[in-house]
């Protein structure tokens, strides 16, 4: 063999667009293909920590419990009605998609850093950065799932009014499409700005998740709180996702001003928002991921 | 000097060092107690994000069941026994993750190491813990009670405040002391352990009565007031600073003080036998320093 015919890679180092090595990186196929290993991955870390039954267990009482609460508190104000039921039912079980979805990417990338420390490995692999994470926050959100429909089953158990003649199943896909692709778009976003963090980044996206369910109406009215809290929550695409799911599931619209609005208005202020949080998740994330490579964030360990 | 002399002078001199009097020890225990609530009480200077944290979560859940209550225009009574019990949460979680899982992050941090080795039993320690726990979160109490009756107008009608203090210091004692129980429980789970703090949190919320009165729990309203300290603690101090709500009460205060007495010494007494128990079994098997992930 002549070493003359090998022509060498010219890899430019110094430019930030033609680095091998950044957050994103390849072609659709090995992202598909870094997305399904991270899934599988994700599966493993969060489903065989117990046997199948104690996970089941665990993915019913946590969600049913959380719904227990409400419910209690709510019937302090008197009787429950089914319409009560119905609307703090579905925005609980949706909202712990919500939660899920959020925290993943996050704490994909501090496990990777802090926990497994393998996040220098993966830079050293062809996989990106971005469908390791979204990889590993679907699942999440997959599980969450799980413990949504098993709340969803319940309320209808408990007297919850179903839609009549059944869900309303193009308008339930639609929305169960654009929402969590939005919410995992924000917490790629949130990702890449909770690994500049030193101290407490994990509780950033659960203190993100919690101010998102005060304001995003999940089990009271959107109209119940102050006027500037209620433009907060109507900016949130998780407002409207848990709308929509509501008109799907139980035919009807929420109280308040969130009720008066149609559904096809309604998906197109979810759509809208879908798409802008689309195209702007990857660059944010781009951008935080390189800064944290410079400052040399990705290999440090907090004991966090 | 004669092998059999230097074996008697090191065998006086380690039977003086190790054989401690009984002030002694109390002595030495009651520095390792000091020494380990240290930082708990003053380590927040040096960290504010921890206070962030630890006041943000239960003031966002407060905010959102005080917006429930209000959605269904309940009695403003019940607005106050939510930031009530936002405060008693507090502590709660303190157990949970502070006390509790404590020891298992500690070891997987690799500071268990520190307290094997070092001359302190790890009964001490905990106490450190509960006792700086205690104080750094009366702190954050006072703040979200503050906090919920600026934002929401709370008013609270004390007319027994020492038999409150009592209530307060009875239940954040027998917390802490089924915290420890917990403790040897969180020491020996794997990768479980995440997921029983989990477990220990909106479950218990709910069982405990903490935003609703445990009476409505019926039978097993009965039950957490008999095993959950939070049941008996959250019942008794919503009559007491609340006595227009004193018919939710599911028992009288004087029996879920003495309820609230129980369980601090029966868990003292679990506590110290566990974590003997672990300790030596950890030992023998190779596994107190283990990381469980």
């Amino acid at each position: 063999m002549q070493m003359e015919s090998c022509s060498p890679v010219q890899i430019d180092l110094t430019s930030r667009t033609s680095r091998p090595f950044g957050p994103l990186r390849g072609n659709a196929a090995d992202a598909a293909r870094s997305l399904i290993a991270s899934a599988r991955l994700a599966w493993a870390i969060e489903g065989n920590w117990a046997e199948p039954f104690f996970l089941l267990v665990y993915l019913i009482i946590r969600p049913l419990a959380f719904l227990g609460l409400f419910l209690a508190v709510l019937s302090i104000g008197g009787a429950l009605n089914p319409a009560s039921i119905g609307f703090v039912v579905v925005g609980q079980a949706i909202f712990q998609i919500v939660g899920a979805a959020m925290q993943g990417p996050t704490h994909a990338l501090l496990d990777d850093r802090e926990r497994y420390r393998t996040i220098r490995y993966i830079f050293a692999t062809p996989s990106s950065l971005l469908p390791v994470s979204i990889g590993r926050a679907l699942v999440k959100a997959l599980i969450a799932a799980i413990s949504a429909v098993i709340v969803i089953g319940v309320g209808a158990l408990i007297g919850m009014p179903m839609r009549a003649g059944g869900p309303d199943l193009p308008l339930l896909l639609v929305v169960m499409t654009l929402g969590p692709a939005s919410i995992v778009g924000l917490g790629v976003a949130l990702g890449a700005v909770c690994v500049q963090l030193r101290n407490d980044a994990w509780g950033y996206p659960q203190a993100v998740a919690g101010s998102v369910f005060l304001l995003c109406g999940a089990i009271f009215p959107l109209d119940t709180l102050p006027r500037a809290l209620q433009l907060i929550g109507a900016a949130l695409p998780m407002t409207w996702w848990i709308e929509g799911v509501r008109r799907a599931l139980l035919g009807t619209a929420s109280p308040g001003l969130l009720g008066e609005l149609s559904t096809p208005l309604l998906l197109l202020v979810l759509t809208v928002g879908t798409v802008l949080i689309t195209l702007a998740a990857p660059r944010l994330f781009r951008i935080g991921i390189d800064r944290a490579r410079e400052k040399g964030f990705l290999d440090r360990s907090t004991a966090s | 000097m004669s092998a059999a002399g230097v074996s008697k002078d090191l065998h006086a001199r380690i039977y003086a060092e190790t054989e401690w009097s009984l002030s002694h020890k109390l002595r030495h225990a009651a520095q390792s107690v000091v020494g380990r609530a240290y930082p708990r009480i003053f380590g927040m200077s040096r960290e504010p994000s921890w206070l962030f944290f630890d006041l943000v979560f239960p003031t966002l859940g407060m905010c959102s069941f005080v917006f429930l209550l209000r959605s269904r225009g309940a009695d403003e009574a019940w607005i106050s026994a939510t930031i009530l019990a936002s405060a008693l949460l507090t502590f709660w979680t303190s157990v949970i993750w502070m006390m509790a899982g404590q020891f298992r992050w500690e070891r997987d941090s690799g500071n268990m190491t520190l307290y094997i080795t070092a001359p302190v039993g790890l009964g001490s320690i905990a106490l450190g813990m509960a006792v700086g726990g205690a104080v750094g979160m009366a702190f954050r109490a006072g703040i979200i009670i503050l906090g919920g009756s600026l934002l929401f107008g709370a008013q609270y009608e004390i007319r027994e405040p020492l038999l409150l203090a009592l209530t307060m210091l009875l239940g954040i004692a027998a917390m802490n002391a089924l915290g420890v129980c917990l403790a040897a429980v969180f020491l020996v789970s794997g990768r479980e352990a995440d997921h029983l703090g989990d477990l220990l949190n909106e479950p218990m919320q709910l069982l405990g009565g903490l935003f609703a009165p445990v009476r409505s729990l019926g039978i097993f309203g009965l039950l957490a007031i008999g095993i959950l300290p939070l049941a008996p603690a959250a019942d008794a101090m919503r009559q007491l600073a609340l006595p227009q709500l004193a018919a939710t009460g599911l028992l009288p205060v004087p029996v879920e003080l003495g309820i609230l007495a129980v369980m601090f010494v029966v868990f003292s007494l679990l506590s110290h036998a566990s974590l003997a128990y672990i300790e030596r079994r950890g030992r023998a098997d190779g596994k107190l320093l283990t990381r469980a992930d």
